[in-house]
């Protein structure tokens, strides 16, 4: 029963190297520690808290840049209620909740087939793991634009390709149908992540030691045994780590939405976060944005305290 | 199993056999898995030097040329002047957030004062805010002071989530660094601010490194706030690649030559600081 816990120490590097919290110099210097962590703290004040304050006030008006360059009455919570009865907003929602199920299962999936694939030291398989931060660092308007050339009915390469294994698909147009369009936005995302969640695991299942697969093995368990009792349970905790991180990013998606849809067609593709550009900077409805993005605030919220209390538990 | 093989009851030939398949099989799934990889990016490389007749077909053997490069430089995109753009925000963006971060991080990291631990998390908490909530007040702010399309204004922004990322990662460099280091460095004689320079941040150098690294990538490769602050005299890269289109909508191979061109400095760069970009994207890039 001792696996599981240096699985837990091992998971992700950084985090624990963040831990030793030994005693520190007494020659501390209380002056300088303003000097130097003041300029920080005023940029995070102007750039960070300054408009989370601004735009939680203004969520509270009525104010529509079209009509008139400074806010309006306040309105009590009446942006708030207009959200939940807005179809265009709540169809956001679903959206964003679908794309984050689609994409966060299927990242996992990709990432963790990649690593097991790759988990064996090979020559081949060491180059391999190199490419692996390559579709990350690819800024997200480029994977957009790839994602819809490649994916054109009629010249794209993606097209072809599947319309030649799979007849049916000839000529079918990816981005011109709900579903498919989704599904199109995802592959350009779980492209960009699973390498580098791959990457992730790769350090994870390197920490397994193999003395343990071994014993397994000689007890006579099947490779699906070990899969789904060692493997599996010892990489749980950078599963669960990543998972959030995909999790947060989806409810972030504009960059492919923007370049690949344009939220459409029809509104299939309209993010969350898609559709509060387009009442800010579209319709230039400031009031009524501010309250919407203020819910996504909330979402985020929500989300980033399941993130710390994963952090300090590992602490 | 070698032990296995050389034992008379096993059969000696059916065990190589079905590890060859395994191997094989192993390395098939490895291309597959560099297919996936690599695929996109080599097509947008080839798209990048084919002529639009070849671009717009699925041929991987053609007559490579160079005109697409030329055509972007060249009027009605020339894309040099967004070159710089883009290049003269990422530095300001790093030249900013790098000084200002590490200093943060270091006290955060080394000094006990009470809320220490508080406002490590308030910063964490930070790069879970949207984008947009921040977009809002500053378009207007912006708007009303004149600062839209002005690198300025995207320098202010991008520092609202490259700041706290910084901290954030270089407070995990600060902590990994033995503090015995710095204790002996007073008992030599030197004042906090002279340890600091002399030994503290030289010994920190590669985090700081990878902290520039990363507020650089993020900069560069930023969409979101550029399309709503630029119109069209501080018009970065990834903004400017939109007009690269014809009649009958985009020009993929001249889109795929300016791709290129903001890709390849962020790829070298990631390749530099390899050993820690993984840990970098736990640590914070929530963005």
């Amino acid at each position: 029963m001792e696996l599981p816990q240096t699985a837990a120490k091992s998971a992700p590097p950084a985090l624990t190297s963040r831990a030793g919290s030994r005693k520190t110099g007494q020659l501390r210097n209380g002056g300088l520690r303003w000097a130097l962590l003041g300029p920080a703290l005023v940029v995070i004040l102007v750039t960070v808290v300054y408009p989370l304050a601004s735009s939680l006030i203004t969520s509270f008006r009525d104010w529509r840049l079209i009509y008139s360059p400074t806010p309006g009455a306040f309105v009590g919570a009446a942006n708030y209620a207009r959200a939940l009865t807005d179809a265009g907003f709540l169809n956001s929602l679903r959206v964003s909740g679908e794309y984050m199920l689609m994409s966060v299962s299927l990242t996992l999936l990709f990432g963790l087939g990649i690593a097991l694939i790759l988990s064996k030291p090979t020559p081949l398989n060491i180059f391999t793991r190199a490419l692996l931060i390559f579709p990350f660092a690819v800024a997200p308007v480029l994977k957009g634009y790839s994602w819809r050339f490649m994916l054109n009915p009629d010249y794209g390469v993606y097209a072809k390709m599947i319309g030649t294994v799979i007849p049916p698909l000839k000529g079918y147009i990816w981005l011109g149908h709900e579903f498919s369009a989704l599904l199109s936005i995802v592959m350009s995302e779980v492209w960009g992540w699973a390498p580098l969640f791959a990457l992730m695991f790769i350090g994870a299942l390197g920490s397994i030691p193999s003395e343990t697969t071994e014993a397994a093995k000689v007890d006579g368990a099947t490779s699906t045994q070990i899969f789904f009792r060692i493997t599996l349970p010892l990489l749980a905790p950078v599963i669960y780590i990543v998972a959030l991180l995909k999790i947060i990013s989806a409810f972030k998606m504009f960059d492919q939405v923007a370049i690949m849809t344009g939220g459409g067609p029809g509104d299939s593709t309209q993010t969350l976060y898609f559709y509060v550009y387009q009442v800010a900077f579209r319709n230039l409805d400031m009031g009524y944005a501010s309250a919407v993005s203020y819910i996504l605030v909330a979402i985020m919220g929500l989300l980033a305290f399941l993130y710390v209390r994963v952090l300090l538990r590992d602490h | 199993m070698t032990t296995l093989d050389t034992l008379p009851t096993s059969t000696p030939k059916r065990v190589p056999l079905r590890r060859r398949l395994e191997d094989g099989a192993g390395t098939l799934a490895t291309l597959a898995v560099i297919f996936f990889v690599m695929f996109p990016l080599v097509w947008m490389v080839l798209t990048a030097f084919k002529t639009e007749v070849d671009a717009f077909s699925t041929k991987v053997f053609f007559q490579p040329t160079l005109d697409n490069f030329r055509a972007i430089f060249s009027e009605p995109t020339s894309l040099g002047s967004h070159i710089w753009i883009s290049a003269l925000v990422a530095c300001l963006t790093v030249a900013i957030t790098v000084p200002l971060g590490a200093a943060a991080a270091y006290v955060l990291a080394r000094h006990r004062f009470r809320g220490r631990e508080s406002l490590s998390l308030i910063i964490l908490i930070t790069q879970f805010i949207p984008a947009v909530v921040v977009a809002i007040p500053f378009f207007t702010l912006f708007r009303s002071a004149g600062l839209i399309d002005t690198p300025i204004a995207l320098v202010i922004i991008y520092l609202s989530f490259t700041l706290p990322y910084a901290i954030w990662m270089l407070r995990g460099f600060f902590d990994a660094l033995p503090v015995e280091v710095e204790e002996a460095s007073f008992i030599d004689g030197c004042n906090e601010l002279q340890t600091l320079r002399l030994v503290t941040f030289p010994l920190v150098m590669p985090g700081i490194l990878v902290s520039a690294v990363f507020a650089f990538i993020s900069a560069w490769n930023e969409y979101f706030f550029a399309l709503i602050l630029t119109r069209q005299n501080s018009l970065t890269l990834p903004i400017a690649i939109q007009s690269i289109s014809g009649p009958r909508g985009p020009e993929w191979q001249q889109l795929a030559a300016a791709g290129l061109i903001v890709m390849v400095p962020i790829m070298v760069m990631s390749l530099f600081i390899r050993k820690y970009f993984v840990e970098g994207i736990t640590v914070g890039a929530v963005k």
